[in-house]
Formats: structure tokens, sequence, C-alpha cells
């Protein structure tokens, strides 16, 4: 698991990495986010309920997608992670309905573009304290988070699968993410 | 107008992981669409995710298989085009006939071509189907007007597009969401002088207490 310190170090290293793709089409830096993140984003496709190969076609449709709009990439509103993030979990939304035939899209912006969202801000340096955050978790909490976020899960098929009533579920996410929200720098 | 009603932490993390079914999330969309705050909130939930991605240790299933996707993906580079600057996005629409863009797939574009249907006295309501089976319902309530005493078999979130209402838990108006789960029973009572047109998304059936309310259930079909 990494740790606090190199989970920071590693986002302004994504971000200059991203510079030099969005600047010269660097594909070394292109290639050392690719090794990184391609394994990372397959585990997680396949924890949320892809086969192996929708899997890889879909992490490796997500990285296309950032070499694609690197040019658009600013540092101040998402970190690589994130948005590697939002469009893997997009992609197989929307991989889930064409599957079943379920005409109707997610509804939000075009996602294979950054977040434009002048309101909506990511301090990067705050990326060490939120995940010192994540670690603190109460041992529930953070298998609630997990269970939400790897397995894609209801929080009635939490609350199935735990045998814990509906309200609790909510109420431990809840918290979990107030605790994850408060001011990073406060408490740490 | 800055919303004053908000999504529950709860919902929010449900939206960012993607666990919410496809009808709970046109309406968390359509939120999300006028509320800068829940936006942030919905940042914050997916930078999570991203870290979350990003600490799992990698047990790469062998590296052959790594190296003939990294082949494969030198190859698209060479394919794709350069990078390029994505066109400025699209501002929602101010037209004021116009539904918000997450509710287009199941009620269409325009409020003037919306096919309401008679539930009762100054109130119209229209019904769809998701695509998971749970219900989306929209409900234009006259001005004055006392809606059915109910409560919630699951998940209810119900967005105000125009007007407003009141109830237990306050004043709801045009971009406020109501995100109710189970143990809540309230009965809204619309704001005089202007009609009330809100968008609901429920994943069970509402339970309907009294004897008026029981009347509408079969109407519903919820």
């Amino acid at each position: 698991m990494s740790t606090a310190s190199s989970t920071h170090n590693d986002a302004a290293a994504w971000s200059v990495e991203m510079s030099a793709i969005a600047q010269r089409q660097d594909r070394d830096s292109f290639m050392r986010i690719y090794d990184h993140f391609m394994p990372r984003l397959c585990l997680y496709l396949r924890g949320v309920g892809a086969v192996e190969s929708v899997a890889e076609e879909l992490a490796q449709e997500a990285l296309l997608r950032l070499w694609q709009n690197a040019a658009g990439y600013d540092p101040a509103k998402s970190a690589v992670s994130t948005w590697l993030f939002r469009i893997a979990r997009n992609l197989h939304i929307d991989h889930g309905r064409r599957r079943d035939n379920q005409a109707a899209s997610r509804g939000e912006l075009d996602d294979s573009s950054w977040c434009t969202d002048a309101e909506v801000t990511e301090d990067q340096v705050d990326q060490a304290g939120l995940q010192r955050r994540i670690d603190e978790l109460s041992a529930v909490q953070a298998r609630l988070i997990r269970m939400s976020y790897f397995e894609a899960k209801s929080h009635q098929e939490i609350a199935g699968e735990l045998d814990m009533p509906l309200g609790t579920v909510k109420s431990h996410l809840r918290r979990a993410f107030e605790r994850l929200q408060q001011e990073l720098g406060e408490g740490a | 107008m800055t919303p004053r009603h908000h999504l529950d932490s709860s919902t929010i993390i449900g939206h960012a992981s993607g666990a919410l079914s496809p009808e709970l999330s046109a309406i968390v969309a359509t939120h999300l669409e006028g509320c800068a705050e829940c936006r942030q909130a919905m940042s914050h939930a997916e930078r999570v995710g991203g870290l979350l991605v990003d600490q799992q240790q990698s047990a790469t299933g062998g590296m052959s298989r790594h190296d003939r996707l990294r082949d494969a993906m030198l190859k698209r580079l060479e394919q794709a085009a350069a990078p390029v600057r994505p066109a400025e996005p699209v501002e929602p629409s101010r037209d004021p006939d116009r539904l918000p863009a997450p509710l287009h797939p199941y009620f269409g574009s325009s409020y003037r071509a919306l096919k309401w249907r008679w539930m009762g006295p100054g109130m119209r309501y229209i019904r769809t189907t998701g695509p998971s089976g749970g219900t989306l319902l929209m409900l234009k309530i006259a001005a004055g007007k006392h809606m059915p005493m109910h409560s919630h078999g699951g998940t209810e979130i119900t967005q105000i597009l125009r007007g407003a209402y009141d109830d237990d838990l306050g004043h709801f108006a045009a971009g406020d969401v109501a995100d109710l789960d189970s143990e809540v029973t309230h009965q809204p009572v619309t704001s005089a002088g202007v009609e009330c047109i809100c968008v609901a998304a429920l994943d069970a059936p509402l339970r309907f207490p009294g004897w008026f309310a029981r009347k509408l259930q079969p109407i519903f079909g919820i």
C-alpha cells in the first residue's frame, strides 16, 4: 500500500508527465502512466464485475482517452487518478447498458474531456492528506467504502450481504464521507 | 438560484462509485446540473475512487500479457490523432422549455411536449419504467394542493424542477433535491401561486397509508 507521501509525490509526478504528453506528445511519459495505471484499472474493473477481456479492453480505452485529451488537462482541476477512475467507471457502466440493450445514457457531460467545471477544484497538495484520512477510517467504514467502490454494490446489496439495516449502512457511509471531506489539515 | 436542499452523502458515494440504478442516477445528474456544492462533493467522491484505484497492489497477471497489451497500446497511439484541446463544454440550455438533459431519455426534451395524465383535481403525472425496472415519476401539482401522505419502501430522490412545496422537512424550491429513505413519511403541500413540477426516482414501491392514497396506488402502479 502506498504511503501518504509517495501518493503526494506520485500525483505531482503524473502532472509533469501529463504536461509532457500535452506539449510534445511524449510517448515515454505516457507509457510511464500506462505501466502504473493499466494493471490497477484492470483490477478495479474486474472488481466491479467485468470479465478479464472486457476489463482489459475498457482499461486500454480509458488510457487512450487520456492520451487524446491530454491537451485539456489542468492539474488544479483533477488528479490523473481521479480522471482515470471517472472514465473507467463510465466506460464500465456504458458497456453494461449496451450489453443489456439499455439506450439510456448516464446523462452527464461528455466525459472524455477533463473536468471543466470552474467551481470544482481539487488541490493536489491535499492528495497526501486525503490518503491519510482513507487509511484512518474505522474498519467498518473502510469495508463499506471498499464495497461501494470496488464491487459497485448498492446500499441495499451491502445491507443484505452484511446483515446490517439499510439505515446503518447509509449512516456509516455518510460519516465516512464526512470524515474524508473535512478540511484537510484539520486533526491530521 | 442556489439550492438549499442537497444530496445525501451516501447517495454521492453511490453515484460516484457507479452503484446507483440508472433511474436514481438520472435524478442525481439532474440535480448536479444546477448545484455547484453537490458537484464539488461528487468530485471529492471521485477523487477518493481514484486514490483507492491507485493504492491497490497491482498483482500483474503475467508480464507477457502486459507486454502484449502494451504493444497494442503503442500501435493505437500511432493511429490515434495527436492530442487536441477539447472544445469548450456546452452550457446547459437556458431555454425555459427545455428539460434537463439527464431526463431526455425518459421524458423527452420539452416541457410543452410532455403528455400528462390525470390523477386527481389539480394533479397530473407521467410515469415511466427505467432500464433497471425502477420507476421514474414526474408530477405536476397545482398551487396550494396537499399531496397524499406517503412513506417509502426504499430510496426516493425527488428533484424540484418548477415551483415549490413544503413538508415536515422544510421548504423545497426549484433546484432543490429531496433525498429520502424508508424512515421518512411526508405529506408535501405545494406553495401558493405557482404549480409545482417535480421528478422522482423510486427504487421500491411507495407505501400509502391512507384510504385516499390507497386508491391512488393502482393508478400509479407503483
